[in-house]
């Protein structure tokens, strides 16, 4: 009977498409829909306007020679490791107040994701730079991604572990038996030195519970404790309402951790440049240093026009909205400001708690971020040293006297 | 089978696995790709031996998550087409209903799921494979006992066979092949679909976690010894379906076209 052959044949085949399928699935590439609502993209023909009139006025008393000199802008790109939302608000505002045209400079800003990992994004070449966090960046590197971290924008860790009042967890000591939510996909080591310093073990003193990007977990009870942001899901607890109440929750209702004020916190959001390009390209390198600089502008504008900035962002279309976007430009804000050694700086003590951490913290595999300290190169201050003298709008880099603003969220973040 | 017969199916399709390894080590080696990039066949290995207990636990979560959703929805897939072929209307209604339902991304079921359950939960995933499976052997049992040679109908009735006993040796018989295919179909997509589910949050502990979580970090032979750990898995469930298809098969003597196994 060929009919039975034929659907033999067809099945096989079916097994083989399903195997590769398998492969593919296992690789990760099947995600598209499971992160949250796409953004609009940059609102880029708006803000090219402003900043054209901006750049006309500044120029003039500014930068006469850079204006003059400027014909073509040069083309940089910018791999963000998330959606658009006010982490990124310092570049947003150098778009959008022209603090790149200033400097030549025609910036792309391109929205991450789930799954793209910036830094492989840069030593691919796709990008010109990457935003990313320093475990994340250093474990690539040591597999082999040619990068430096040329900027360290945010001075200390925004992770917090997020848990109700009544529940007692005060200190990591207090994880042991709970359900511990974290993000996972290298957004965990944090929680893993914070379980070590307590000497419990990842793999049997708590239970870890891979956590979705929001906060339903903790709010309706699965888990015991969240990983969360200040600057992102911390305000989406407090954007809940509280079904006893009939208002919103209040810090009050919580306990939070923050791994900074632990002492495991690690380097997060830096500005990561492809090594071999910075070393051998000088047409790179001083592309790098006009970068830094402008975005050094962008959040010391973010840091004096908190509300304008975020506006920016809300105009870039995030996914939430306004209050959260205020609330996210201000917590980021003090990740920032101030600036002891100048914004930008990579402090050597806070490198190498980094690297202590990443290099001594095993996770449920029983493996450590990086298993050999980082190879010579993998930071400069080179860079931020000479974006300094570039910078046009003010002389402020440390931002000493910054106080951060009060804000009221709104129920969703709206 | 005889011997030669044996090593003219193995060894072609062998020999093109080596070679495709070696061309890969080779591709690695000669461009000096990195490990972030694509790691060589000889670290996955590496990572593969390093990390025997990780790997099992993993495809062990994962595969019994695929095989609870398996059993429940050949059961259920079975049941329900036994009712549909029993009430044409009730199959009027519900078939397009299923192809509608079959036509939802599992990313949007999970998520749902997910809602329903607590977090820690494997429901859901079993649920999601579940779910999958349903709609493949339902969907083929169906047609296997509705598609019967008209010519046996017509025999069973002249010797006034009542609707029972057509279906016991008319169409039940003839749905068993459909219900095997769709087995075989149904059997690694019960696995992938459980190692999709599993990407979407909840427990951290299965093979669908460690992939992902793995190429997040750059730690890319790691990734590659959980696929190779994943794809074995994949093969040992469609192994199975085709071994259980042989022994019964075998047993009813009804191998059709001669021993074509």
């Amino acid at each position: 009977m060929n009919t039975r052959r034929n659907t033999r044949t067809i099945t096989r085949a079916v097994g083989a498409l399903a195997a590769l399928a398998l492969v593919a699935t296992a690789c990760g590439g099947d995600d598209d829909d499971a992160t949250p609502a796409a953004t609009d993209p940059p609102a880029e023909d708006t803000s090219d306007d402003m900043s054209d009139d901006m750049s006309d006025d500044m120029s003039d008393d500014m930068s006469d020679d850079m204006a003059m000199e400027c014909e073509t802008p040069r083309e940089a790109s910018l791999q963000l490791q998330w959606f658009t939302q006010a982490q990124f608000a310092g570049y947003y505002a150098a778009v959008d107040q022209g603090f790149y045209e200033n400097h030549c400079l025609d910036v792309t800003i391109v929205e991450g994701g789930l799954d793209i990992v910036p830094q492989t994004q840069l030593a691919n070449g796709d990008v010109d730079f990457a935003l990313a966090w320093v475990p994340k960046a250093l474990a690539s590197r040591e597999a082999g991604a040619n990068i430096v971290n040329i900027a360290q924008i945010f001075q200390r860790s925004g992770t917090l572990q997020v848990s109700f009042a009544d529940a007692g967890i005060t200190s990591p000591a207090d994880f042991a038996g709970k359900k511990i939510g974290n993000w996972g996909f290298g957004n965990e080591y944090e929680v893993f030195a914070a379980l070590g310093a307590e000497g419990l073990d990842p793999a049997s003193d708590v239970e870890l519970v891979g956590q979705n990007f929001d906060m339903v977990a903790l709010l309706e009870g699965d888990i015991d404790a969240a990983e969360a942001m200040t600057y992102n899901e911390y305000a989406q607890v407090l954007e809940a309402i509280n079904p006893d109440t009939g208002e919103l929750y209040t810090p009050d209702d919580f306990n939070v951790i923050s791994y900074e004020d632990v002492g495991v916190g690690m380097l997060q959001d830096a500005i990561w440049a492809d090594a071999d390009k910075l070393a051998n390209d000088e047409d790179y390198r001083s592309l790098a240093v006009s970068f830094v600089a402008a975005s050094m502008e962008g959040w010391m504008y973010c840091r004096d026009n908190v509300q304008e900035c975020a506006d920016i962002v809300l105009a870039a279309g995030p996914t939430l909205g306004a209050s959260h976007q205020l609330w996210q430009t201000n917590e980021v804000n003090k990740l920032i400001w101030p600036s002891e050694n100048g914004i930008g700086y990579i402090d050597p003590a806070a490198w190498d708690r980094t690297v202590e951490i990443a290099q001594g913290t095993p996770n449920l595999e029983g493996a450590t971020v990086l298993t050999a300290p980082p190879t010579e190169g993998a930071y400069t201050n080179e860079i931020v040293e000479e974006a300094w003298t570039h910078i046009q709008t003010g002389d402020d880099t440390t931002g000493s006297g910054f106080t951060a603003i009060e804000v009221t969220l709104n129920e969703g973040g709206n | 089978m005889s011997v030669r017969r044996l090593l003219v199916t193995v060894v072609p399709p062998a020999m093109f696995g080596v070679l495709f390894v070696v061309a890969w080590e080779a591709t690695v080696k000669g461009f000096d790709l990195k490990p972030y990039f694509l790691p060589a066949p000889s670290a996955i290995w590496d990572a593969f031996v390093d990390n025997p207990g990780l790997i099992r636990s993993a495809a062990f979560v994962s595969g019994s998550n695929a095989l609870v959703g398996l059993v429940a929805g050949t059961l259920l897939g079975v049941a329900a087409s036994f009712l549909l072929m029993r009430f044409n209307l009730l199959n009027e209604l519900v078939s397009p209903l299923a192809v509608a339902l079959n036509a939802i991304p599992i990313v949007v079921l999970v998520a749902v799921f997910q809602n329903m359950y607590a977090s820690t939960s494997e429901i859901p995933r079993r649920l999601m494979v579940t779910l999958i499976v349903f709609f493949i052997v339902l969907t083929n049992v169906a047609k296997g006992l509705r598609q019967v040679h008209a010519t046996h109908l017509e025999l069973m009735r002249s010797y006034a066979a009542s609707p029972t006993m057509i279906l016991l040796k008319t169409r039940i018989p003839n749905a068993l092949p459909y219900l095997f295919t769709a087995l075989k179909i149904a059997a690694p997509t019960a696995v992938i679909t459980a190692f999709v589910s599993e990407y979407f949050g909840g427990r951290q502990n299965g093979l669908g976690y460690f992939i992902p979580s793995n190429f997040a970090n750059s730690k890319t032979a790691v990734a590659w010894a959980y696929v190779i750990g994943a794809c074995l898995l994949g093969l040992a469930f469609y192994l199975v379906s085709i071994a259980l298809e042989a022994i019964t098969t075998h047993r009813r003597g009804s191998v059709p076209g001669g021993a074509t196994a």
